[in-house]
C-alpha cells in the first residue's frame, strides 16, 4: 500500500469551514511530488452533506467518521476517534487547518499517539525522502524549515492564508464516501458542552472573509465608520479598522487588522485611510488584492497596494459606494 | 484613560523567602551564582548545619530571561573572571576586541583622534550579545538550583517599620478598566529577609525606595542617557568581528552630549546605536531621530550599505558617577548594577561593575544568613565592601568625568584633560550637577526653525531601507504586551499634558519616547485641540519617559510580566 496523507476538514454543526480546502490544496500539490495518496476525513455527526462537498475534490477517498458522542465538539472524543483511526489507517502524515478546534485537540492527539506536531506551518517543499514545513519565528521576520525527527505518522497544520482554498482541484467524478463508526465511550468525555452562542456583540471571524474594508486614522470620526460601512455592506464585506480605531472603542478589538489583531487574507482588501505601518501590513500581506485610499502619497501601504488612489477617501468612497450599488443591481 | 495600581482589598498568596533578587539582567543573575557558590562552599564545610537555596529566588519580568536586557555591547572580563575563573571558555562571546578607532564627524567628514584615548581602548574586552550572554548565566543560576521566575516583575516593595519586608509581584490578568479578567490572578507577596533590586536604570522598586527613605539626599541628581540600538546584517567582510568604533560630534551639536558605537560581531552582524544624553535642551530633539540621521553619515551609510537591519532597541543608562549613587543598603535591602549607578561613563562600560557589585551583594547577603541579621548595620557591610573595591577605584577616577559636560563638549573636553591630570578631580572635589528634564527649555523661548538641529528634531521619517521611522524600528523591538490591561505609563495627571505641556514643551513625550507610546491626537474637547494618548503596547521599557518628562508626572511601572520587548541575539 502506498503512503497516504490525510487531511482531516473542520466542520461544525454540519458546515464546512473553508480554511479545509486550504489544506487541501497543499496536500494535492504535496501528492503530485511525492506520489503519495490523499484521502480526506470528516469526523461528527450527521456529515453526509459535508462529506460530499469534500467528495467533489480530487482525493482518493473520503472517510466519514461518525458516532452520536461526536455531535458537539469535544477535545476527548474528537482525540478518541481519530486516534482510533489513525492507528489503524497508519497515514504517512496527518495535515489540519490551524483553526481554534484543531489548537485545541491535535497536540493531545498527536501526544496520545507518542508523535510530534508541526504546528502552523505557512509552507513546505520536498527534501529528497522528507517533508519540510515552514514556520514564521520573530512575528514573521524569520522563517524557520523544521521535519520530523519520529516514525509516522507524523501530524502538520498550515496557518490560514498559506495556500489558495479556491486553487483546490476538483476530481473528474466524486470520491467514494466509506463512513467509520467511531467507539467513543462516553465517560471518556471530561468535558460536557452546553449550548453554543454567540456573542451578544455578533463577535466576527475576519478570517473567513472574503472582502474587507479596512478603516484607519484618516477617518478621523467615529461617526465617519459609517461611510466606510455603508461600502461594506454594498460590496457584502466586513468592515475592519488599523489600530487606533480599535484603540479609541470605535470599532471592537476583534475588528482589528495586524500584529496585535487579526492576520486575514481576504480576495479583496480596501484600506480607507490606512497609513500601512509595518504592524498593520503583517495582517493583511496575504490579501489576493489590495486597494489602497491614502491622502498621503508616500504612505507605505501604496507600496503594497495592487491599486491606489491618491485622494480623500470622503469624496470617493461615497461615490465608490454608489457604483458598487449600481453595478450589483444591473447584474 | 486608566492607568495600573496594584489592586486592593484582595487577598493575596503570601511565600517566605530568604533572598529575592529583583531582575534577573547581569547583576541579579552574578549575585545569585555568586550566593549558590559561597552556601555550597558553606555547606560542604558545615554538613551538619547548612543553609538551603530553595528559598533564594530571582523575579524576572521578561517572558525569557535576557529579553529585556540591552547593551552594546562590550564586556570587560574581570569581574567575570572572579566569578567564574575560565569562563572564556564556556561563555557566549563573539569576538575579542582587535582593532578600535575614534572619529570626530562633521556632516560630510569624519576625523580620526591619532591615538585612541585610553578610556576608549578596548583590548582585552569582547564583544557580546548581553542577551545571550545573561541568558547564560541564567543557566547556570538554574543549574545551581536557583529559582527564577521569569515573567514575573517587582511592582510593589513591601515596607513595614521603615524595614523592607519583601516584594509584591504583578497582578495577572486585569483588564483595562483595573478590574479582574476571568484568568485573574493576583500577585505575590514574597516576604524576604532580603530584598536585592538588580533593576537596571531607573527600577521602579528602586525609585519607590529612593522616594521613601530619601536616599537622593546629599547626592548629586542622577543623569541619563538613552542608547537607540540597532541590530544589522552585512555583505561579509564589512567590518572585523572584534572592530571598535567610535563617534563623536555629528549630528549632535557641541550642546548636546552624545556619540555613536558600531561593534562587528561574528556572522556579519554589527550593533550601531547612538546614546543620547538626556540632558538636552530643545524639547523637540528626538533621539530615534538621531540615531537615524547618523546613519545617514557617509562613512556610516557605506558601512551599511546593502545590510539589513534586523532588530531594533532603546534603553536608558545612568552617566550620574560616583556622586549620584544613593546608599546602597539598609533595614533588609541592598541596590546593585545601573539600579545604583554604577557605569562608568568615560568609558560607557558598566556590565563589568554590575557583575561585582552583585557578587558584593551576595557575599554581604551570604554572611547576613549565617549570622541571621538583616539589619541595615548588618547590610551595611556591602556599602563598605564596594568603597574598599575596585568599583570605587574605577568610578572615583571618573567622579567628575560627566559633570564637565554641562556646558557643552568644548568645555567638557577641557574638564575631562584638567582631571586626566589630577587623577578624576578636575577643577572642584565635586562638580554639580542637575537633573537632565531641567534642562529642557520651553519651545517659546527657542527659535521656531531648526537652527542647524534640523536633523535631531521631531520624527524621523525612514526611507525603508537605511532609515526608518519609529514604528518600523519598534516593529522590529518585538516588542509585545497583552492588550487588554491597564496603562503602564502612569501620568499622575494628564491634564498638565493637553494643557501646560502643550504650550511649554509642546509635548516632548512624543519626541523623547523611542517606541511611539506617547501621541497626541486630535479631539475637539481640549483647548489645544490635541490630547494626549498613551500607546502603551509599543513600549519598550527604556524608562526614557520617567526619567525626561519636565514635569516629573509619568511613573514607569511594570506592565503584566512577560510583557514587553524581545531581544532575542540583541
Amino acid at each position: 500500500m502506498p503512503d497516504t496523507i490525510l487531511v482531516v476538514v473542520e466542520q461544525r454543526e454540519g458546515k464546512l469551514n473553508r480554511v479545509s480546502f486550504e489544506t487541501l490544496t497543499a496536500a494535492q500539490a504535496m501528492t503530485a511530488e511525492t506520489g503519495w495518496t490523499l484521502e480526506a476525513a470528516v469526523i461528527g455527526s450527521n456529515i453526509d452533506s459535508v462529506a460530499q462537498e469534500i467528495a467533489k475534490v480530487k482525493v482518493a477517498k473520503v472517510f466519514a467518521i461518525e458516532s452520536p458522542q461526536l455531535e458537539r465538539y469535544t477535545a476527548d472524543a474528537y482525540v478518541g476517534a481519530l486516534k482510533q483511526f489513525i492507528s489503524t489507517k497508519q497515514p504517512k502524515l496527518v495535515l489540519m487547518p490551524h483553526t481554534y478546534q484543531v489548537r485545541d485537540f491535535a497536540p493531545q492527539l498527536a501526544a496520545s499517539l507518542g508523535r510530534t506536531l508541526i504546528s502552523d506551518a505557512i509552507g513546505y517543499r520536498k527534501d529528497g525522502a522528507k517533508i519540510v514545513f515552514t514556520r514564521q519565528m520573530f512575528q514573521g521576520k524569520f522563517a524557520a524549515d523544521v521535519s520530523f525527527a519520529c516514525d509516522p505518522p507524523h501530524f502538520a497544520t498550515f496557518q490560514a492564508g498559506s495556500f489558495r482554498g479556491d486553487k483546490v482541484e476538483i476530481g473528474a467524478s466524486a470520491a467514494p464516501i466509506e463512513k467509520v463508526a467511531a467507539q467513543v465511550d462516553a465517560t471518556s468525555i471530561r468535558v460536557k458542552p452546553l449550548d453554543i452562542f454567540k456573542e451578544a456583540k455578533q463577535a466576527v471571524d475576519l478570517t473567513q472573509a472574503e472582502i474587507i474594508v479596512s478603516v484607519g486614522r484618516g477617518i478621523k470620526e467615529q461617526k465617519n465608520i459609517e461611510i466606510a460601512k455603508a461600502l461594506a455592506d454594498a460590496l457584502g464585506g466586513e468592515i475592519a479598522a488599523s489600530r487606533p480605531i480599535c484603540d479609541s472603542g470605535w470599532l471592537p478589538m476583534d475588528r482589528q487588522i495586524g500584529s496585535s489583531g487579526q492576520t486575514v487574507a481576504p480576495k479583496l482588501y480596501l484600506a480607507l485611510g490606512i497609513s500601512g505601518a509595518i504592524q498593520h501590513i503583517v495582517g493583511m500581506k496575504g490579501a489576493r488584492s489590495v486597494v489602497a485610499i491614502n491622502k498621503d502619497a508616500e504612505a507605505p501601504i501604496f507600496e503594497i497596494a495592487d491599486f491606489g488612489v491618491v485622494g480623500n477617501l470622503f469624496d470617493i468612497v461615497p461615490v465608490l459606494t454608489e457604483e458598487v450599488k449600481k453595478a450589483k443591481a444591473g447584474q | 484613560m486608566i492607568f495600573r495600581t496594584p489592586l486592593s482589598n484582595i487577598d493575596r498568596p503570601q511565600m517566605e523567602a530568604d533572598v529575592v533578587i529583583v531582575g534577573g539582567g547581569p547583576a541579579g543573575m552574578a549575585c545569585a551564582l555568586r550566593l549558590s557558590q559561597l552556601i555550597d562552599a558553606h555547606n560542604s564545610r558545615n554538613a551538619e548545619s547548612p543553609l538551603s537555596k530553595e528559598n533564594i529566588y530571582v523575579l524576572e519580568k521578561a517572558r525569557e530571561v535576557g529579553q529585556h536586557c540591552l547593551s552594546g555591547a562590550l564586556l570587560d572580563p574581570r569581574s567575570m573572571r572572579e566569578l567564574l575563573p575560565g569562563f572564556e571558555k564556556d561563555a557566549p562571546l563573539d569576538a575579542e576586541v582587535g582593532k578600535e578607532a575614534v572619529y570626530f564627524l562633521t556632516e560630510k567628514s569624519k576625523f580620526k583622534f591619532p591615538i585612541t584615548p585610553p578610556p576608549m581602548r578596548d583590548h582585552g574586552n569582547y564583544v557580546i550579545s548581553i542577551n545571550k550572554f545573561v541568558k547564560w548565566l541564567g543557566e547556570k543560576v538554574e543549574q545551581a538550583g536557583i529559582t527564577v521566575f521569569t515573567g514575573f516583575a517587582g511592582s510593589e516593595l513591601l515596607v513595614e517599620d521603615n524595614r523592607v519586608i519583601g516584594v509584591r509581584t504583578d497582578d495577572k490578568g486585569v483588564d483595562r478598566q483595573n478590574q479582574p479578567k476571568s484568568n485573574f490572578e493576583p500577585g505575590y507577596d514574597l516576604k524576604a529577609k532580603i530584598t536585592i533590586l538588580c533593576e537596571g536604570p531607573r527600577g521602579s522598586l528602586t525609585k519607590q525606595l529612593i522616594g521613601r527613605f530619601n536616599l537622593d539626599k546629599n547626592r548629586n541628581p542622577q543623569t541619563y542617557g538613552v542608547g537607540v540600538k540597532e541590530l544589522w546584517e552585512l555583505p561579509p567582510d564589512r567590518i572585523a568581528p572584534g572592530e571598535v568604533i567610535y563617534t563623536l560630534g555629528w549630528p549632535l551639536t557641541t550642546h548636546e552630549y552624545g556619540g555613536a558605537w558600531i561593534y562587528g560581531s561574528k556572522d556579519n552582524i554589527v550593533s550601531l546605536g547612538f546614546v543620547t544624553g538626556l540632558d538636552y535642551k530643545d524639547p523637540r530633539l528626538d533621539p530615534h531621530h538621531v540615531m537615524q540621521t547618523f546613519k545617514t553619515h557617509p562613512f556610516v551609510r557605506e558601512l551599511l550599505d546593502g545590510g539589513k537591519m534586523i532588530r531594533y532597541g532603546a534603553k536608558s543608562l545612568p552617566y550620574g558617577g560616583w556622586f549620584a549613587i544613593p546608599p546602597l543598603a539598609g533595614d533588609g535591602w541592598m541596590i546593585t548594577g545601573d539600579s545604583a549607578g554604577f557605569l562608568n561613563s568615560q568609558r560607557l562600560k558598566g556590565i563589568h561593575l554590575a557583575i561585582k557589585s552583585g557578587m558584593l551583594a551576595a557575599e554581604t547577603a551570604y554572611e547576613a544568613l549565617v549570622d541571621g541579621n538583616f539589619s541595615a548595620h548588618q547590610l551595611g557591610s556591602y556599602q563598605n565592601r564596594v568603597e574598599k573595591s575596585w568599583i570605587r577605584e574605577e568610578l572615583w577616577k571618573v567622579r567628575n568625568f560627566h559633570q564637565g559636560f554641562e556646558k557643552g563638549m568644548i568645555e567638557g573636553m577641557f574638564h575631562t584633560a584638567v582631571q586626566q591630570i589630577t587623577l578624576g578631580r578636575g577643577l572642584h572635589d565635586r562638580y554639580a550637577a542637575h537633573a537632565g528634564h531641567k534642562r529642557l527649555e520651553h519651545i517659546g523661548s527657542l527659535p521656531a526653525g531648526g537652527y542647524g538641529r534640523e536633523q535631531l528634531l521631531g520624527p524621523a521619517k525612514g526611507n525603508g531601507k537605511l532609515t526608518f521611522d519609529k514604528l518600523t524600528d519598534v516593529y522590529h523591538s518585538g516588542t509585545k504586551h497583552e492588550e487588554d490591561q491597564p496603562i503602564h505609563l502612569v501620568i499622575h495627571d494628564t491634564d498638565i499634558c493637553n494643557t501646560r505641556c502643550t504650550v511649554e514643551y509642546g509635548n516632548p513625550c512624543q519626541h523623547f519616547c523611542p517606541a511611539k507610546v506617547y501621541e497626541m491626537v486630535e479631539a475637539s474637547d481640549v483647548p489645544a485641540g490635541k490630547q494626549i494618548q498613551v500607546n502603551f503596547a509599543n513600549c519598550v521599557h527604556c524608562k526614557t519617559c520617567d526619567i525626561m518628562d519636565p514635569y516629573q508626572i509619568i511613573t514607569w511601572v511594570p506592565p503584566e510580566g512577560g510583557g514587553g520587548p524581545n531581544y532575542d541575539g540583541m
